[in-house]
Order: C-alpha cells, then sequence, then structure tokens
C-alpha cells in the first residue's frame, strides 16, 4: 500500500492525424519528447491519431492535450514548445494564450470537454480516439480492451452474446440500420460451415471519414467486435476490407492485428479457451458501389465488385456462399461496450427504435465542423445550431443533406426532426453512413440533386438497366433545367422515372439514387419552378439563370465589390453608386459574398424582356 | 407447393423460379437479358412481378426470386406495367437503333422519345448475354468494362482479343444484332479479328475457324471428321433418327 499520494504522472498527448501533421506536429511531438526525455520529468509523451478533425477542432490543430489536468491547446507551433514544457508539464500552469476559443461563448475553455461543442457528445464508438495511442495494445487494454472477449469466452454461451446485442437494440451503422442481433442470430442457426466474419471498412461517401477515424485510431475496437461474433455465430475467419487510399487506416490496422496476434487475441486457442479465430486485411478498389455488401464480397472472392441478386441473404449465402455476417466499421466498435456495460445500459442511449450514438461527420455551412458523435433522437437544430455553432456570417439556414451521395436534402421546417433511421427515412432522406452536409441560402437545391446524380451516374455499376439508363437520363433533365432547358412536366418526369428506380433496380444504390430528387422536389418544388417556368435560380448559383445587378438604394459606394470582382466588370464612383456591366460578369458571385448591405441581387433571366 | 400466378394455381417446387414457374404455365412475363441457356442475371429488370406475401407486398425480379413460400404473384399490375413501360423507354433511348427496341417500343405503345437524350447509332442494351455466353464457352475474351453510364462490352483495351475463338456465340445469343460478326469469301470477322474458316467434311462449305475446332476436339474427345457443320449435323441426326425408326414404321 502506498504510504503517500505522488503527484500524478503527466501524460503529454500530441496528435498525430493526418490533418494535424499537415500542421506540422510531428515537429511539436518531437520537440516535446526530446524536453521530457533530456529533464528527466516524471511525464510520458505519445502521438494519437485524432484523425481528421474528430473533435471538430482540426482545423485549430495541431492540437496538445496534458492529462491528467485535461488542458486542451489548440493552434500549437513549434516554438511554443519550451513554454509548454515549462510550465505545464513540469508546473501546473495553463497558458490562457492556447487554449480553445469557444466561438458559441467567445470565452477560452481548459478542456475540450467544456466547448458546446463537446458536451452534448456522447462517445461510444469513439470513445478511446485521442485518447490512446493506436499502436500500443496496452494502451487500449488499459481503457477496458479485450475485457469484453475475456467476458464472453469465460462467462457466456454464445447464444447469451446473441441475446444480448438483439436486447440491446443496435441496428447496422453502415447505412440500412439492420439490427445486428438479429442478423448474428439468423446466421448462427444456419447449420453451415466455416462462417465468415466480414469488417465493411470501405466507406465510399466522398467527405465521409468515421470509419477511417476509428480504424486507424482504434483498430482494436473493430478487431474485439469482430471476435466476438466470431465466437457467437462460430466462425474460424474474418475479413477486414479496407479501401485502398486508406494509408494510415491500412497500416494501423495490419499493426493492431499482428500486436493481437502476439498477445493471444487472435490465432488459435484465443485466452486458453479453445477458440480459433483469425483476420486478414482486404485492399478494396475504391468504386463506391463495392461497400454495397454483396459487391464487397464478390471483391473479396477477387471478382469483380458488382452486386448481385440478393434473395437469399448473405447469412445463409454470402462470401464464397457460405454463411457471412457483415457488419460496418462503427456497428463493430459498438459490440464490446455493450458486452461489458449491458444491453439495458446501451437501451438507456438513444431513442427507443435507435438507441445507442451515432457518429456523424457535420461539414458545410457551419461554424463547428468535424466528427461528431451523438445520441441517437437528438434534434437537428441541436446538431447544426448548439454543436455546429450555427451557420457562418449569419447567413439563413437552408437545408442539411443527410446519409451520402444517395441521401436526402431536409428543409428547416423539420429542424426539429429527431435524428434516427426511421425519421431520416420517412423524411426522404437516410442515416446512410453518416454524413451530414449543411447548406445556407446560397445553394441552389436543383444544383445539388444534379451534383449527387452527377456522381451516381459515375458511380453505378452500369449492370442493370433502371440505375444506368435512369439516373442518365435523370441526370440529363437536371442539367437541362439547371441551364434554362427546363420544359413543362420535367418535374412529373423525374418524379416517376424516380420511383421505377426505387422499386426496379438491383441495389441500394439505384433504390437510394433518386433521393437527392425526389426530397428536393418534396421540399423546394418552388425553386425547381422558378428554373423552369421563369427562368430564374433564386439562389443565383446556376449561370445561365442568373443576372446580378446592384441595387442602386441599397448601394453605400463602398466599392469592395469592385475591388473583388476578378473581371473587372464594376465601375462606379466612391461614395455614389456602383453598377455591374453584364457583358462582361461570369456570375462568380464574389461581389454578391463581400457586399456588406446586400445591394448586390440576382434578377434571373426572366426580366430580360422587359430590360 | 401450391403458388397463385395472377389467380392461376401453379404447381411450383421450392427454390424454383418464379419466372419458370410462369413460363410452364403458359403465363407470359416479358425478359430482355434471359435465355434459358443462360438464365437468372436480374439486370435488365423487365421481368418485375409482384408478390404478395402475407401482409407485405413487394416487386422482385421473376427470373432470380426462389420460390420458398405459398405466395402470390401478380404479373401485370398497373404499377408493374407503368415500370416496365419506363424501362423500355429508357431503353429504347439507349439502343434507338435497335429494331428490337423499336419493336418493343411500338408493342409497349410509347412514342417517339422527345425528352430523354436519345443515343444514336447505339443498339446495345447491354444485357450483358454475350459477355456471359462467352463467359459459359470458357474463353472470357469479352466482358463489360468501365462503370456507370459509361459501361459497355468490350475486348481488352478494345484491341482485337488474344484468346478470341471467333465462335460467334456472343453474336449468336444477342437480342438486338449489335454484335457484327461478318462472313465472306471462307473467312469470318468479329470484333476486330479476321478468322479463316475450315471446310465442313460433310458438305464442304466453310463454318468453323481453326480455333473453335481446337477447342471443340479439345472439349468433346472428337475427331475433325465428325465435327460437321449446322446443316450437316441436323442431317445426321435425322438420318440417325431414321435408322432406329425404320423398323417400327415398316411393320
Ligand atoms: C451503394 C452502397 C454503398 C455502400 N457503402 C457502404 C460503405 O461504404 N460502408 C458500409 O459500412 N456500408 C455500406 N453500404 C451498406 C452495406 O451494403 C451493408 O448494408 C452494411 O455494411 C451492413 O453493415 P451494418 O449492418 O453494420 O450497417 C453500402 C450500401 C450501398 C447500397
Ligand atoms: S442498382 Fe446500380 S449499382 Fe446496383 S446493380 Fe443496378 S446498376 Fe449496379
Amino acid at each position: 500500500m502506498l504510504m503517500f499520494k505522488r503527484k500524478p504522472v503527466k501524460t503529454v498527448l500530441v496528435c498525430c492525424g493526418t490533418g494535424c501533421l499537415a500542421n506540422n506536429s510531428r515537429a511539436i511531438y518531437e520537440g516535446l519528447k526530446k524536453r521530457i526525455e533530456e529533464s528527466g520529468a516524471r511525464a510520458s509523451i505519445r502521438p494519437v491519431t485524432k484523425a481528421t478533425g474528430c473533435n471538430g477542432l482540426c482545423e485549430r490543430g495541431p492540437i496538445v492535450k496534458i492529462q491528467p489536468d485535461d488542458i486542451f491547446y489548440c493552434g500549437v507551433k513549434a516554438t511554443d514548445v519550451d513554454e509548454i514544457f515549462e510550465r505545464s508539464v513540469l508546473n501546473d500552469e495553463i497558458i490562457t494564450r492556447l487554449l480553445y476559443l469557444d466561438s458559441s461563448t467567445g470565452e477560452r475553455v481548459k478542456s475540450h470537454r467544456d466547448t458546446e461543442f463537446y458536451k452534448r457528445q456522447h462517445k461510444i464508438a469513439l470513445r478511446n480516439i485521442g485518447e490512446i495511442d493506436p499502436a500500443s495494445i496496452d494502451d487500449y487494454i488499459e481503457r477496458d480492451g479485450y475485457r469484453a472477449l475475456e467476458k464472453v469466452l469465460t462467462t457466456m454461451s454464445p447464444q447469451e452474446v446473441i441475446d444480448e446485442i438483439e436486447k440491446s437494440g443496435l441496428r447496422g451503422r453502415g447505412g440500412a440500420g439492420f439490427p445486428t442481433g438479429v442478423k448474428w442470430k439468423q446466421c448462427a442457426r444456419v447449420d453451415v460451415f466455416p462462417k465468415y466474419v466480414v469488417c465493411n471498412g470501405d466507406e465510399g461517401d466522398p467527405g465521409a471519414f468515421m470509419d477511417r477515424s476509428i480504424m486507424e485510431g482504434d483498430p482494436h475496437s473493430v478487431i474485439e467486435g469482430m471476435l466476438i461474433c466470431a465466437y457467437a455465430i462460430g466462425a474460424e475467419r474474418g475479413f477486414i476490407y479496407i479501401r485502398d487510399e486508406y494509408a494510415l487506416a491500412l497500416k494501423n490496422m495490419a499493426a493492431a492485428l499482428e500486436e493481437a496476434r502476439k498477445r493471444g487475441f487472435l490465432g488459435r486457442n484465443i485466452l486458453q479457451k479453445g477458440m480459433n479465430f483469425d483476420i486478414e486485411i482486404v485492399r478494396g478498389g475504391g468504386a463506391f458501389v463495392c461497400g454495397e455488401s454483396t459487391a464487397l464480397m464478390a471483391s473479396i472472392e477477387g471478382r469483380v465488385g458488382e452486386p448481385r441478386v440478393k434473395y437469399i441473404r448473405s447469412v445463409e449465402r454470402g462470401l464464397w456462399d457460405k454463411p457471412t455476417v457483415l457488419n460496418n466499421v462503427e456497428t463493430w466498435a459498438n459490440v464490446p461496450v455493450i458486452i461489458n456495460r449491458g444491453a439495458q445500459w446501451f437501451r438507456s442511449i438513444g431513442s427507443e427504435g435507435s438507441p445507442g450514438t451515432k457518429v456523424f461527420s457535420l461539414v458545410g455551412k457551419v461554424k463547428n465542423t468535424g466528427l461528431i458523435e451523438v445520441p441517437m433522437g437528438i434534434t437537428l437544430r441541436e446538431i447544426i445550431f448548439s454543436i455546429g455553432g450555427g451557420i457562418p456570417r449569419d447567413r439563413e439556414f437552408k437545408a442539411v443533406q443527410t446519409g451520402g451521395p444517395s441521401g436526402g436534402c431536409i428543409p428547416k421546417e423539420l429542424l426539429d426532426l429527431p435524428v434516427d433511421f426511421d425519421s431520416l427515412t420517412e423524411s426522404g432522406s437516410m442515416m446512410g453512413s453518416g454524413g451530414m452536409i449543411v447548406m445556407d441560402e446560397t445553394t441552389c437545391m436543383v444544383e445539388v440533386a444534379r451534383y449527387y446524380l452527377q456522381f451516381l451516374a459515375e458511380e453505378s455499376c452500369g449492370k442493370c438497366v433502371p440505375c444506368r439508363e435512369g439516373i442518365k437520363q435523370m441526370l440529363g433533365i437536371l442539367e437541362d433545367i439547371c441551364a434554362g432547358r427546363g420544359r413543362e412536366g420535367d418535374i412529373e418526369l423525374l418524379l416517376d422515372i424516380g420511383a421505377t428506380l426505387q422499386e426496379a433496380a438491383l441495389c441500394g444504390l439505384g433504390k437510394t439514387a433518386p433521393n437527392p430528387v425526389l426530397s428536393t422536389i418534396r421540399y423546394f418544388r418552388e425553386e425547381y419552378r422558378e428554373h423552369i417556368q421563369n427562368k430564374y435560380c433564386p439562389a443565383g448559383v446556376c449561370k445561365e439563370l442568373t443576372v446580378f445587378y446592384i441595387d442602386q438604394e441599397a448601394c453605400r459606394g463602398c466599392g469592395l465589390c469592385a475591388q473583388k470582382c476578378p473581371l473587372g466588370a464594376i465601375s462606379g464612383e466612391r461614395r455614389r453608386t456602383y453598377t455591374i456591366d453584364e457583358t462582361k460578369c461570369i456570375k462568380c458571385g464574389q461581389c454578391r459574398d463581400t457586399c456588406r448591405f446586400g445591394a448586390v441581387k440576382n434578377r434571373g433571366r426572366r426580366h430580360d424582356n422587359n430590360h | 407447393m401450391i403458388i397463385t400466378i395472377d389467380g392461376k394455381q401453379c404447381e411450383a417446387q421450392y427454390g424454383e423460379y418464379i419466372l419458370d414457374v410462369a413460363r410452364r404455365n403458359n403465363i407470359f412475363i416479358p425478359t430482355l437479358c434471359h435465355s434459358d441457356a443462360l438464365p437468372g442475371q436480374g439486370n435488365c429488370r423487365l421481368c418485375i412481378v409482384e408478390v404478395l406475401e402475407g401482409k407485405r407486398r413487394r416487386v422482385v425480379v421473376s427470373c432470380s426470386y426462389p420460390v420458398k413460400g405459398e405466395v402470390e404473384v401478380l404479373t401485370n399490375t398497373e404499377k408493374i406495367r407503368k415500370m416496365r413501360k419506363n424501362l423500355i423507354r429508357l431503353l429504347a433511348a439507349a439502343a434507338p437503333d435497335s429494331d428490337f427496341m423499336r419493336d418493343l417500343q411500338r408493342e409497349y405503345g410509347l412514342e417517339e422519345e422527345e425528352r430523354f437524350q436519345v443515343y444514336r447509332g447505339e443498339d446495345c442494351i447491354l444485357c450483358g448475354l454475350c459477355v456471359r455466353a462467352c463467359e459459359e464457352v470458357g474463353i472470357y475474351a469479352i466482358s463489360t468494362v468501365n462503370r456507370g453510364i459509361t459501361k459497355k462490352v468490350s475486348t481488352p483495351y478494345a484491341e482485337p482479343s488474344a484468346v478470341c475463338i471467333g465462335c460467334g456465340a456472343c453474336a449468336r445469343v444477342c437480342p438486338t444484332g449489335s454484335i457484327k460478326m461478318k462472313e465472306e469469301n471462307g473467312r469470318r470477322e468479329i470484333w476486330g479479328k479476321t478468322f479463316a474458316l475450315l471446310p465442313c467434311p460433310g458438305c464442304g462449305k466453310p463454318f468453323i475457324t481453326r480455333e473453335e475446332l481446337a477447342y471443340v476436339q479439345a472439349k468433346t474427345g472428337l475427331e475433325p471428321a465428325e465435327i460437321l457443320c449446322e446443316k450437316c449435323r441436323q442431317k445426321r441426326a435425322a438420318r440417325k433418327m431414321r435408322d432406329v425408326f425404320k423398323d417400327v414404321t415398316m411393320k
């Protein structure tokens, strides 16, 4: 027993994720490390992978955290190293200048946990991100790692494991929200061996990085989740499918697998309990459609990554026609916590139909961007205005796009919508993998729909007719509308073809591809009509349907717009008024963005006749 | 077990595809990418039907949907007709130069397309049968390349294939005549490759490429003299048949 309480050892954490590394965090890490080692101070230091923006604070990196006081410094420079070492490592001082400035309150806060951004979050899947060194299995073990595995191997039967997961109500975080426990149960029931466990780490949504963060920052949580499933269904082989561009995720995952093998968590006779299981990494080629479960399995088998007709489910006939459980990275990361803390606890978080939390990547026109993990059932308003800090430049919120490329746009009337699987689907959007893009008044919803369809047209595998040809024609019509060639009846035709895709396409890509179009028509039909009938793009985005002019009443003659215009199309006299030469204007909108008086307006092409 | 298709009771085996059950019972379901020899692709989606299972009503493709219970199937509801019409309209715009699609367009009462982008000069509907046929032969000379709206059927790098044996299985199975196979002066041209044709041991007409002959020999173990053209094969079969039945008819 210790006779006296020793001063707690300080731990310095330096973020070395992709974002912070780009800001020279490696030099800060090396500098602090050198100082600590040379001085023999009672402190330890480790690099952590706080993958891009995981606290939404990435744009304020590099980030240095000092435990146990939870001091959170951001925007650290190499020149700050000495001061941090002297004052905060050797002593208990706080350097106010480096503390995080909370945009919602205007105050500096000591710990990132005190920020508005953080307070409403609840970390389960991201519990270890930024807290541990992903290369250290001991770090993971220290935070209850592999305890759930030990628990199931020593005290639970496979059936009890399945019951616990089923009772927890955990639903797949990869998109469709299928109940995970039910999937495991169905697979366990099939009396065919071998069986396989697969982790979907394809993450094809552009701009999404939740799964990457977990694989980079906490790879063992995924491995442990898969181990628990393998025990429950009786599988001996697992695969983690990671897209090839994810270099750091591939590296960290491979290292974690190796460590786990060395410690006897993977391989033969795991923890001396007679269980055999090992995991291989498969590198994905990168097509968006490869994230679809049947395409992914085809790809693992070495065939072309195209979806196949799925009337017999993968739990019966999946990989190499053998019973297979396939879950998403984030789903896997939730599993060990549920086993450790119980289904009851998990159900107490989130909403009735969607227990637990969900990780979102909050991006677009919000002040704080980045990865957030929130309890299900939280409203969109809380996410965007409390956590996200609202819309920059006091612009008006217009819509939030959720669910990735084939998700939908949700308007401001639905800001109080609780975010869970079912309500998002009802609203005409979907959970998808958790993308969340905030749009303000300067966004054109027809152009948004066109943009996503363009992506899907390129990413559809092209195998089935409704998806390949349907997206192509819908895209053509949207291009027409944006270019002023929209016709009467286009909206109805888009709805009609969209409905056919939803029902007749082979896989989820084609079935959900019309969402961007259908949801924008549902909530912004008037904007479509303006484009088609009045040849007017209210947001001033579609160039053919935008004519900028300066409202002579509102103009104060500051001349900023004239300075900004890249073509010199604006002329006038200071303190009088300015005008735009329409023949020179390329409609880049810089003048409108610059004007503080809202004097730059768009009258569209509709008034061309009486001009 | 018994399933109901458009009100008609049909006997079906567990696991049998709805399309097969329907055809056996003379219930017509249109298909494009289906051939009896190469079934179950599920690409064209024309064979969609509605399946009523308990309270659930959903749209499935009949060529790939296995019978697992005593379901009710509706092949021609208004919803299905509407979607089929859309599918044909989409395909007709994609392959307007195919007579096959033009006929279908007329059959479904569709007018000349005026809103969709029409891809003049195109007659391939990407049904995938040619690729399947080539795979079935075991050659793998052609495949679909690219994805999404730029997908097409091609030899690797669009160059004459090194492995193609010029058998023409792809051209024969193509429903729109999109694969061009030319035969002239004892030569066959396909996929940018020209093959010399060898004569039929029966009638002397050129009919097979050297490469295909070698392939058939290897596969069947037949001697070259036994490998005949289609016509001679039929004649020989008929002759054999006559021999067998001769005694019977004489009685
Ligand atoms: C076009 C398409 C792309 C998909 N991409 C992904 C992906 O990148 N990652 C993922 O986990 N699931 C993706 N999915 C969903 C998977 O098919 C599958 O439902 C999921 O991985 C199952 O895991 P879960 O139950 O844990 O969510 C995609 C689905 C479709 C239709
Ligand atoms: S729906 Fe699209 S992505 Fe899916 S199989 Fe059909 S063509 Fe391929």
